[in-house]
């Protein structure tokens, strides 16, 4: 018997003898479950809104919501506004708490929403150019989808295997989003529940997105020795014609870079990008290693900047985090604008069914500021072809970009030092100070100002006397911004199974710190430099440090000492010092992958369909942490909340407060310290770390023992507690001039005490604890809280207890 | 006349309750008179020489504990006042819970009085404490805190240091 698969098949029904029809997905389907009936299936496959509740309520229990409102009152309705100050209700019934609970949630959701409508778009796009049978391929590992397995049991194989999953991310969106409406859910605490459910899911979005563009679109496969691009505003050859790409979804992006290869344009035209598209086109086609067609401009914070540079000959746009004027501040530099996906269209008219001259015609005269074109093959020759036109008009026409010398100088004259622009930025930045030493000549106050402005440019709207400061910061710093050349890895995609297996027993134990994830965007509180500054500190101490998006580039705009990015200084396999940049945006599922493939591969565990076992192996035993120094994003909030459900610690920049909810825990409640030994069910205490799920630190210094302390597990043995507790008391020592104040509270045994400091520690617990110690064997005999057992199985639940 | 005015109740982006604008010496009084007083102290107060002088000032003058936020401990070592490292977010989380019984385990606190913090952080902090507690919190930086219940109005760094000054005199 022949046998068919998916995709069209027609034929002519005539003289035929036992003939048996069966269609296609429901054969698909049965072969499906017979080849997955030996699979073990945990008790949550596809879980809904409700099944993983109870996991969440137990974390809830521990990890406190933390509410801080940016208003104090609900506008949702025609009801309101309701008055909910001091937590009154308004007119519906809810309460400030539930309100911020379900505004929290909705911010989640539309993270989730944003990577898993890229994933959408992008499938859809791979199917159309591959098949639905195209192979999913991410490198050496047998679990290609961890999360997709985790959540819902499936281990796709192919781009079709995709395809149903997505299907199941959008029914979950759909539900979650129903509940913000008026009237449904009330209570704050299971707002949170659905929050955290929308945070999972987001992770399976992101999966989903970056397993089937790596498997499509020759990216590395996790790859360690993936090749290096040159990231920076200064790595731009703008005496040549600029294409610069803004956003987040490399479809477009993919003919453009081949067309140009073609046609051999590669060295005649520069094409850069901003934000997580520059990234995955620096990952297109080096699956081999061969260098990266596109240079990184940079992250959001560049955008404005970029253009306002008038660099950028033709922009192109596609999804998510690009600024809603584009198209404005371009067209005042006669830089076309073409729009490539309908989330961002800017109002253009759609020319995808028109000619390419025509459309070049209408762009190059100025007669339209921009277009519309979803003709991804059309627009690979359009783009070039209209940068190269562009670049000679523009030159032609001398489009004035920044001001001059001169103008600079009135520019700083003109400021009456009201400090308007100081209240308006969002970093309150000394622009009035810098603004003198601008009209004395000294730059050097806008050199300084150049790296902690975010290019919003609310202080040019706050100005009364009109100054574009945007410009003015970047006029005066363009010594800097020559200068601003780096190196970052291109995204590597996920950790493969080897590293997973030979460093998994180091995690666990805790021989191997740490974890510290540099996540998220570029609203950082003091510049860039602080994510160069964590790193750089965290691999000297051998923790493994991972990054992706917006992190990953700022990462790479410093060298140390030695002259080298830490990119070039460290490799970049996932082992203790080891530097892993996992791509884009939605390649931060490649990192709550990698620690779910260390309950599979080290512990065993079966993943499929099994969250809430993966994640209280995760929160009791995996030391992992996230950073999010600049989270801007609601993506970086849907990140961060599927991060808390899978039991990792996320600290946010300063910034991170405006997400206005925290999950902190109370290291003072000691009923809530305790935890099951799995081996016989008895209740054991635990050291209050992490003591928070989501939090915010003040400055990159407070952060530094905060990672250390937040990578401390119960499962650590005497050797993991000694090395983490070093780096804690160290990084305390190093960056807040103390011992840290609970210190003691992580010491099980003399053993657990760092080698180097053991007598003077003991000497300590003894005066100032009152702990009794054999000074002859230096033993502690009586005083600390838990005991030291390597082969305790600490866990938060109760039904994998075997009964004593 | 008709007093068209009197209950006016002003409602913008940011809610119905913002904080009442305070000058340095009234600040300084009813710092003075709060029974369980606590400091915190930001990071900030490390980028200006003279606004650290003065925060230790006031934590010695008023015999005020001081929270130590950001990594604002590494200027107050030594410095002869009662502080502790602590982070600001949990701090806030605690400061809403009736059962903590502070820094130094003798209850929780009365009245709170902010210094050297980034303006959007110590202002999104306060939301909480402003929301839920009773917990009355003073802010004497050189920005508008508008989650406060009293704050400084936005002045130049200059007028800050005065104003502190001021507000030391009548501690």
């Amino acid at each position: 018997m022949s046998e068919l698969t998916t995709g069209k098949f027609s034929m002519a029904i005539s003289d035929l003898e036992n003939v048996q029809l069966t269609i296609n997905n429901i054969v698909g389907a049965i072969e499906k479950e017979a080849d997955e009936i030996d699979v073990e299936m945990g008790p949550t496959v596809k879980p809904g809104v409700s099944s993983l509740r109870d996991w969440d309520h137990n974390i809830l229990d521990r990890y406190n919501p933390v509410y801080t409102p940016m208003c104090d009152q609900c506008c949702y309705c025609t009801f309101g506004p309701c008055d909910l100050s001091g937590n009154k209700e308004g007119a519906c019934g809810i309460n400030l708490e539930g309100h911020n609970a379900r505004e929290f949630m909705l911010r989640v959701i539309t993270g989730a929403a944003a990577h898993s409508g890229h994933g959408r778009h992008l499938l859809h796009h791979l199917i159309g150019l591959y098949g639905k049978d195209h192979p999913l391929d991410v490198g050496a590992t047998n679990i290609i989808a961890p999360n997709v397995q985790l959540v819902t049991g499936v281990s796709p194989k192919t781009l079709g295997d995709l395809d149903s999953v997505l299907s199941y991310v959008e029914e979950q969106i759909t539900q979650l989003l129903a509940a913000v409406h008026v009237g449904q859910e009330g209570a704050a605490i299971d707002f949170e529940s659905k929050a955290l459910h929308g945070g999972m899911i987001d992770h399976v979005g992101m999966e989903i997105s970056d397993i089937a563009q790596i498997s499509c679109l020759d990216f590395p496969k996790s790859d360690e020795e993936a090749p290096l691009a040159d990231i920076g505003m200064g790595c731009l050859d703008s005496s040549k014609p600029t294409l610069i790409v803004i956003g987040h979804n490399v479809a477009a992006v993919t003919d453009i870079i081949d067309y140009m290869e073609d046609k051999g344009l590669n060295d005649k035209i520069e094409l850069g990008g901003l934000c997580c598209t520059a990234l995955d086109m620096t990952r297109y086609k080096t699956g081999d290693r061969t260098l990266p067609r596109a240079k990184v401009v940079g992250t959001l914070a560049k955008e404005l900047k970029t253009i306002r540079s008038g660099i950028p000959d033709v922009i192109i746009v596609d999804e998510q985090c690009i600024r809603a004027d584009v198209l404005k501040e371009a067209s005042k530099l006669m830089i076309p604008v073409i729009t490539t996906n309908d989330k961002v269209m800017y109002g253009l008219k759609d020319r995808s069914n028109d000619s390419i001259e025509d459309i070049l015609e209408d762009l190059t005269t100025g007669k339209e500021k921009g277009a519309l074109m979803f003709d991804y093959e059309k627009l690979g020759e359009l783009a070039p072809r209209l940068t190269m036109m562009m670049s000679e008009i523009r030159k032609q026409k001398g489009i004035k970009r920044l001001p001059t010398d001169e103008e600079l100088k009135e520019l700083a004259d003109s400021c009456v030092h009201c400090l308007k622009c100081e209240v308006a930025c969002p970093n309150s930045l000394p622009i009035s100070e810098a603004m003198t030493a601008l009209s004395e000549g000294d730059l050097s106050n806008f050199e300084l100002l150049h790296d902690k402005c975010i290019a919003c440019g609310r202080c040019e709207y706050a100005c009364p006397k009109d100054i574009d400061i945007v410009n003015v910061i970047e006029k005066s710093s363009q010594r800097v911004i020559s200068e601003e050349v780096g190196k970052v890895r291109v995204g590597r995609g996920p950790i493969s199974d080897p590293e997973i297996r030979e460093e998994g027993v180091n995690l666990v134990l805790g021989t191997t710190p740490g974890i510290v994830a540099l996540v998220g965007c570029s609203n950082y509180p003091d510049g860039t430099k602080d994510l160069f500054t964590i790193a750089d500190e965290m691999l000297r101490r051998s923790y493994i440090v991972v990054v992706s998006g917006c992190s990953a580039m700022d990462l790479g705009m410093y060298k140390g000492e030695d002259g080298m990015t830490l990119y070039e200084k460290y490799p970049s396999r996932f082992k203790s010092g080891g530097l892993l940049n996992t791509g884009s945006c939605v390649s931060n599922a490649h990192i709550t992958g990698a620690v779910i493939k260390v309950a599979s591969i080290f512990a065993q565990k079966n993943i499929s369909g099994n969250y809430e076992e993966i994640a209280d192996y995760t929160l009791n035993r995996v030391g992992a942490v996230g950073v999010a120094w600049g989270a801007y994003s609601q993506k970086a909030a849907s990140i961060g909340t599927g991060c808390s459900r899978l039991g990792i610690p996320v600290i946010l920049g300063p910034h991170g407060s405006k997400y206005r909810r925290a999950l902190i825990a109370k290291p003072y409640e000691e009923e809530k310290w305790k935890v099951y030994d799995a081996r016989n069910g008895s209740e054991m205490q635990i050291p209050a770390a992490p003591d928070y799920l989501l939090t915010t630190a003040e400055t990159v210094e407070e952060m530094m023992p905060m990672l250390a302390k937040s990578c401390i597990r119960p499962s650590d043995n005497n050797m993991g507690r000694m090395i983490k507790l070093t780096h804690y008391i160290e990084l305390s020592q190093k960056y807040l001039g103390i011992m840290p104040e609970d210190w003691h509270k992580f010491v099980r045994t003399e053993t657990d005490l760092p080698l180097a400091k053991r007598e003077k520690l003991l000497k300590i617990l003894e005066k100032e604890h009152g702990w009794e110690i054999d000074w002859k064997r230096k033993k502690i005999l009586s005083g600390p809280a838990m005991k030291s057992d390597v082969s305790a199985q600490p866990t938060n639940l109760k039904r994998l207890c075997k009964e004593a | 006349m008709v007093d068209v005015i009197k209950n006016t109740q002003i409602h913008c982006t940011y809610g119905c309750k913002s904080s009442k604008a305070v000058q340095p010496d009234v600040a300084g009084k009813m710092i003075s008179k709060a029974k369980r007083p606590l400091f915190i102290v930001g990071s900030q107060i490390l980028k200006d020489e003279e606004l650290l002088k003065r925060s230790i000032e006031i934590a010695k003058k008023a015999d005020l504990p001081v929270a130590a936020t950001g990594h604002s401990m590494s200027g107050l070592v030594d410095q002869g006042i009662n502080a502790k490292y602590i982070n600001v977010h949990a701090l806030a989380t605690y400061l809403c819970d009736p059962n903590w019984t502070g820094l130094d385990g003798n209850g929780q606190y009365d009245t709170i009085v902010v210094l050297g913090h980034f303006k959007y952080y110590i202002d999104q902090v306060l939301s909480g404490l402003k929301s839920f507690s009773k917990i009355k919190s003073i802010a004497i930086e050189r920005e508008y805190i508008q989650n406060a219940t009293m704050s400084f109005g936005n002045i130049t760094p200059a007028v800050h240091i005065e104003a502190l000054d001021e507000l030391i005199e009548n501690l």
